[in-house]
């Protein structure tokens, strides 16, 4: 009945915080999900000197997912913690340096390139761009107010305080149908607000939720409001073919609206795309020469992790010709010019 | 039955193998009514087991009530990771699921005496004069809750004004109700300030200084 997770976020490198001062590293990875972790697999084997920022979520989306069924080489599919955590091993086993903290800032202007966290500001020659992607938010009064005291993304984490409520949840793919199944083992009631007038999710957890007596469906339905005064009260919803609006009486919101890419931090540096993802040629290249983007973050389309890791691959297969044609001695004053007039 | 299945003893054994100082697993238990105090000390344990660093000591809340209070524990089943001193790390509920990688993380901070702050961090926590009680609350299936209960109990090694706790709330449902925990993580600083989710350490710190000057 108990399980022990070694989530990858373990490893800490206490006495080398102090030894980064000063130095400038050949390559810093900004995630440690499954791109960020790959990269830094092939970088550290390439004898490339990486360091890894992995942010909040160490190991990245997987971390978060029971277990992954179509990752090549596990037959019986493998926990997403702990597929991610042999991700880390080896590239440990490699020689890169992870280190827990959060990128705030980065100046991909000037070289060496500078990445700041809220503990140090680090210095590289190449920068692997692997933020990934993070659950979308509805964008409605009310839904920062309640984050994380009514308002969740993660059912897994905040189900048990819902036993006997009433909970929403928001969205009608795969995640939004697993994650209302889910939740009826504590709630009492369970309402799915969709936007459309059907489901997107898999046959099968379309079936089990239509089956389940707890799960109920408001259709052709958005939120507009969460309403409450201290705790949650309810969601003022619209439906979108009449205009009616009514108030559905929930205790808590569960939104599972679709994944946006984490890229603020790098808009009017990297060119985005409309939606928000990085734009990358197909050898993980950007507009800045010597920042290379991979996974969720540069994917609308596909977003799975063992593209996340090929793309990651790549990335760093990429870094190293990059810096074998413009080694350390050389890329302040060549780089910004030389390469920038070939790569564009 | 172990509670920790071959793989993973081989990996705590390894991320033991380089321990600095001595560390004591102090944990309290009761013959009767505590949910899941037999799991927690057959955790404390097994750890023990896995390392010449690691001491386990068992009492039981009620029979070394004194001792309880020596070690400011209110509630069972509790560790308390005692390094060098106490710097007030504790463990309150099993850390099972994700917050295992928390009580691994204590074991080798305590160990080494030595957290990871920014240094206007570590200046902030320098500068406290009144005590502050930092209690993160968790579930075991809770992925970004590592990080909150790691960065208080940094705060907690840094500071001997600090303490710092986490609480499984499935197993201190009153507390959870008490603190109006609603999602988790949530750190809740001297029973008043709180901070929702992951939060960096600029942001806790801040709310820290608040509920410092609040007071
Ligand atoms: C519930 C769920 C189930 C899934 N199931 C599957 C499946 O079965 N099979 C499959 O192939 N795929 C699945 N996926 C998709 C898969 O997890 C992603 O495609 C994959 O994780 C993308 O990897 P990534 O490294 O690009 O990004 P992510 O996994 O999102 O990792 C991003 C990393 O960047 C870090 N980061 C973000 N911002 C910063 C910052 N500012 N500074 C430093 N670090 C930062 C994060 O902490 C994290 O470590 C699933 C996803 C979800 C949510």
């Amino acid at each position: 009945m108990f399980d022990f997770k070694l989530t990858p976020s373990l490893q800490e490198t206490q006495q080398e915080t102090e030894k980064t001062r000063g130095r400038v590293y050949d390559l810093i990875v900004l995630g440690g999900g499954p791109a960020g972790l790959t990269a830094a697999i092939y970088a550290g084997r390439a004898r490339v000197d990486t360091l890894v920022l992995a942010g909040s979520l160490p190991g990245g989306q997987p971390a978060n997912t029971d277990v992954v069924d179509n990752f090549p080489g596990f037959p019986e599919g493998l926990e997403g913690p702990e597929l991610v955590r042999r991700f880390q091993s080896q590239a440990e086993r490699f020689g890169c340096q992870i280190e827990l903290e959060e990128v705030v800032e980065v100046d991909f202007f000037s070289r060496p390139f500078t990445v700041r966290t809220h503990r140090a500001t680090y210095q590289a020659l190449a920068v692997i761009v692997a933020t990934g992607a993070s659950p979308r938010r509805l964008g409605v009064p009310g839904e920062d107010k309640f984050f994380g005291r009514g308002v969740s993304a993660c059912a897994t984490c905040d189900g048990f305080f819902y036993r006997d409520k009433r909970v929403a949840v928001v969205g009608g793919g795969d995640s939004a149908v697993i994650e209302a199944l889910f939740l009826t083992r504590f709630a009492r009631e369970v309402v799915i607000i969709h936007r459309r007038d059907e489901l997107r999710a898999t046959q099968i957890y379309q079936e089990q939720a239509f089956a389940n007596p707890k799960i109920r469906v408001a259709w052709d339905t958005v939120v507009e409001e969460v309403l409450g005064d201290q705790t949650v009260s309810g969601v003022r919803v619209r439906n979108v073919k009449t205009g009616e609006m009514e108030t559905i009486e929930v205790d808590g919101v569960f939104i599972y609206v679709g994944m946006d890419p984490k890229t603020e931090l790098f808009a009017g540096q990297l060119d985005l795309d409309e939606w928000g993802y990085i734009v990358s040629d197909h050898r993980q290249r950007t507009n800045v020469p010597g920042v290379f983007a991979a996974g969720d973050v540069q994917d609308p389309l596909y977003r799975q992790v063992v593209v996340a890791a090929g793309t990651g691959a790549v990335a760093a297969m990429e870094v190293e010709k990059f810096l074998g044609e413009y080694p350390k001695s050389r890329i302040d004053k060549d780089v910004s010019t030389a390469c920038c007039e070939t790569e564009l | 039955m172990p509670l920790l299945n071959e793989e993973i003893t081989a990996q705590v054994k390894e991320q033991l193998s380089d321990l600095e100082g001595p560390v004591r697993l102090v944990m309290f238990t009761q013959e009767f009514e505590c949910q899941f105090c037999a799991e927690t000390r057959q955790l404390v344990e097994e750890i023990a087991a896995l390392s010449d660093h690691v001491t386990a000591e068992v009492y039981d809340f009620v029979a070394d009530q004194n001792r309880a209070a020596e070690w400011s524990i209110d509630k069972i089943p509790a560790i308390a990771v005692i390094g060098a001193q106490d710097d007030g790390v504790r463990f309150y509920g099993i850390p099972s699921g994700y917050e295992f990688t928390s009580f691994l993380h204590a074991i080798k901070t305590v160990s080494s005496g030595r957290a990871e702050l920014s240094t206007e961090g570590v200046q902030a926590l320098a500068e406290l004069s009144e005590p502050v009680h930092i209690q993160v609350f968790v579930t075991p299936t809770c992925p970004y809750c590592p990080p909150a209960v790691m960065l208080a109990h940094q705060m907690a090694i840094s500071s001997p004004m600090v303490r710092a706790d986490m609480i499984e709330a499935t197993e201190f449902p009153h507390l959870a109700i008490k603190y109006e925990v609603m999602g988790v993580p949530r750190t809740v600083i001297n029973e008043t300030t709180h901070v929702e989710g992951a939060a960096p350490e600029p942001m806790v710190l801040e709310k820290l200084q608040e509920a410092v000057q609040g007071a």
